[in-house]
């Protein structure tokens, strides 16, 4: 027997996932990367306005920590949640649309490229304020428990969102009453150009649980099976009234805070090493170890996802905005119609 | 019939309404078993439980964040600002989360809540205990913002604000408390959200005036009757989505209008109606649309003297009107 090769297998009992699983999420992940660079190029081109909030090289952490939930649990995200999206189970063609402001985006093109919500798959569609939605998503756990229901809520942030008094309020409350929500902490070491040293006097983000009376836990955020079990354990602990679980996910964005920054800030070694640790190689690695990924199943995965992402691409070049006219609708509910007003002169027109 | 005060009717209305649909729930600081710090929620925590009359730890961007989150899912939340003066922290979640959501999810989803706001001042409340903030609201397209000046209003609207599907600011005058009563019906009312009530029917002057103010018009048109003065007094109740053809109705009648806004009065919401009656009522006025504010300072000084000195009153309303009645 090949001595190297024994030393290289690993089995599925030891990852302690199922082959299915470990697919699904990889599909998800591979899904993610490829249309995050798609979205990227199209930017560049000119393709679609505004700006384009890129997390590649965080797939793992987003992937990993959505991928299982049910339609009715909560996300409530920030900005860099692409991968959740993906991993929910939101249409490619919905985030597109969104990405393009088309009249088929969810928000009919009022929000924002980045701002992704879909209701049918219990996603928020997300203020800008850093740290808005996890005191939202920590309300929709408050009702869960009110309803004696078993849904959970899922909150989205980076590292930076933490400093924020709303973030605390949310955490604290969390605690007193021990709500059903899982708290991810994407911790790409960065909060736009200000590093964590400037962010907070802890290392582990993380930490910050303990104020509040809960667990949390600091876990390799590229690693997308780690990224996996832990989020579906505080999961579970959560749907079956254990209370809130903060998980900080080391990782790192390869790109700009958004597409229109160069990152200059940051040295090129601190890139470089980090890209040595891409959860794409590092979950293709395992899957090979596991005979899951067979010559070839990459190339055509690929090929399939890639198609899907074009076919998305095309429906929403091929979408109009939504008429000016729109804007008027959604301010308040059919009860209280806005008054229009083109001219902002008042009076008859 | 039952006689009942401001506050009375405001726990009623919360009671009533918890009764009527398990989705209401109230959440605040100190609104449990001490019964809140006016006693608006008394007796409340006995009647429906803990989860369902949530004491708060002093957090109001949670306070109202976390019932935009509840709303999302499914519940009816009433949560209390314990004084308007602290609603500051929580200016985030109602701008930005409250106000946008159905926006910015292209109506898919929505927030009905009803913040309630206690607030106002000639309390002695000095200048942390007696603002009103109700501008801020008044300009944020997406709210409800709703200042009854009498019990039956404070119940019917506090009643339609639960029941509708929008987020709701609901201030309550903290002056109005105690000192007014009411016969209120037995039976379950409601009040119209977006309509004004015309207090008192008159041909020379029309008075328009929210919450306090009303109250102090009225005595000033006790004065102005006598020296053979009519005015008709429009209490707005709704300020966003503010009542226009009410006002503009009895301007058509009256050519000559007074608005009464007890906060300071640059960028308050007087200002804006004067500016819509000078655009579209132009034809109709014989004299300047005038004002009767709190001063351009911080609201609200402590000293009795200053705090006198700051507040619109019924001299000062009845000098504007002599005012007017020249032209
Ligand atoms: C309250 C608030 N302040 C400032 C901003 C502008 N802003 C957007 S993202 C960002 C940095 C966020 O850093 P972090 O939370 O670590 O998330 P990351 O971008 O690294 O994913 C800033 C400053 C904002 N959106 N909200
Ligand atoms: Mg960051």
């Amino acid at each position: 027997m090949d001595t190297d090769q024994s030393k290289n297998k690993v089995s599925l009992k030891e990852v302690g996932l199922s082959a299915d699983v470990l697919m699904g999420l990889y599909t998800c992940l591979l899904k993610t990367r490829q249309l995050d660079e798609k979205l990227r190029r199209l930017f560049r081109q000119g393709r679609f306005a505004g700006t384009y909030f890129s997390a590649v090289g965080q797939e793992a952490t987003t992937v990993g920590s959505a991928y299982g939930l049910r339609d009715d649990d909560i996300i409530g995200p920030s900005h860099r949640e692409i991968g959740a999206m993906v991993a929910k189970g939101v249409p490619l063609s919905v985030i597109v649309a969104q990405v393009y402001a088309r009249s088929s985006s969810p928000d009919k093109g009022k929000s924002h490229p980045c701002h992704y919500g879909y209701r049918p798959k219990g996603i928020i569609n997300p203020s800008s304020t850093v740290a808005g939605q996890t005191v939202v998503a920590t309300g929709c756990a408050m009702a869960f428990k009110i309803q004696k229901k078993d849904n959970i809520a899922l909150a989205y942030f980076g590292e930076g969102a933490t400093a924020r008094g709303g973030w605390h309020e949310a955490l604290n409350f969390a605690g007193i009453h021990k709500l059903p929500i899982v708290y991810i902490c994407e911790n790409n070491l960065w909060a736009e150009s200000v590093p964590a040293s400037l962010e907070a006097g802890i290392e582990h983000f993380a930490d910050r649980s303990k104020a509040y009376g809960f667990q949390g836990i600091t876990i390799d955020g590229n690693d997308l099976v780690v990224v996996h079990k832990a989020a579906s354990e505080a999961i579970a602990k959560a749907r079956s009234g254990g209370g809130p679980t903060l998980i900080e996910c080391l990782t790192y964005r390869w790109y700009g805070h958004s597409e229109i920054d160069p990152a200059n800030y940051r040295r090129s070694e601190e890139l470089e090493e980090w890209k040595k640790k891409d959860p794409i190689l590092g979950t293709e690695k395992l899957l090979t170890k596991l005979g899951l990924l067979a010559t070839g199943k990459r190339e055509a995965l690929v090929e399939q996802v890639n198609q899907e992402i074009e076919e998305a691409v095309k429906t929403a070049e091929a979408t109009k905005y939504a008429e000016p006219e729109e804007a008027y609708n959604d301010v308040y509910s059919d009860k209280f119609p806005v008054r229009r007003d083109e001219l902002g002169m008042g009076g008859k027109q | 019939m039952k006689t009942t005060t401001f506050i009375e009717a405001i726990t009623e209305a919360m009671a009533e309404e918890m009764a009527r649909d398990e989705r209401v729930f109230l959440i605040g600081e100190d609104i449990g078993l001490y019964g809140g710090v006016f006693k608006a929620t008394k007796g409340l925590i006995e009647r429906f439980g803990a989860e369902r009359v949530i004491d708060s730890p002093i957090s109001e961007a949670y306070i109202v964040g976390g019932c935009v989150g509840a709303a999302l899912v499914g519940m009816r939340p009433i949560p209390e600002i314990q004084f308007a003066d602290f609603i500051t922290p929580a200016m985030d979640q109602i701008i930005q989360q409250a106000a946008k959501i159905r926006y910015r999810s292209g109506g898919a989803w929505t927030c009905p809540m009803t913040i309630r706001v206690c607030c106002g001042g000639e309390v002695g409340g000095g200048l942390y205990h007696s603002q009103l903030n109700e501008q801020w609201f008044f300009s944020q397209p997406g709210l409800i913002v709703l200042f009854p000046s009498t019990p039956y209003d404070a119940k019917g609207l506090l009643k339609s604000a639960v029941r509708g599907d929008d987020p709701v600011i609901f201030f309550e005058h903290k002056r109005l408390y105690r000192s007014l009563k009411e016969d209120l019906p037995d039976e379950d009312f409601t009040v119209p959200i977006g309509k004004a009530a015309i207090r008192k029917i008159g041909k020379d002057i029309t008075i328009v005036a929210y919450g306090l103010m009303c109250h102090k018009a009225l005595e000033a048109i006790n004065v102005l009757e006598k020296d053979g003065i009519s005015v008709e007094l429009i209490d707005m109740r709704t300020l966003l989505p503010w009542d226009r053809e009410t006002i503009f109705e009895s301007i058509k009648k009256t050519s000559k209008v007074i608005l009464i806004q007890e906060n300071s009065k640059t960028g308050g919401v007087m200002a804006e109606i004067a500016a819509s009656i000078s655009e579209e009522m132009f034809d109709y006025l014989d004299a300047p649309v005038t004002r009767v504010c709190g001063l351009d300072i911080p609201m609200l000084p402590f000293a009795p003297p200053m705090e006198h000195f700051f507040l619109p009153n019924a001299e000062k309303i009845t000098r504007a009107a002599k005012k007017v009645m020249e032209y």
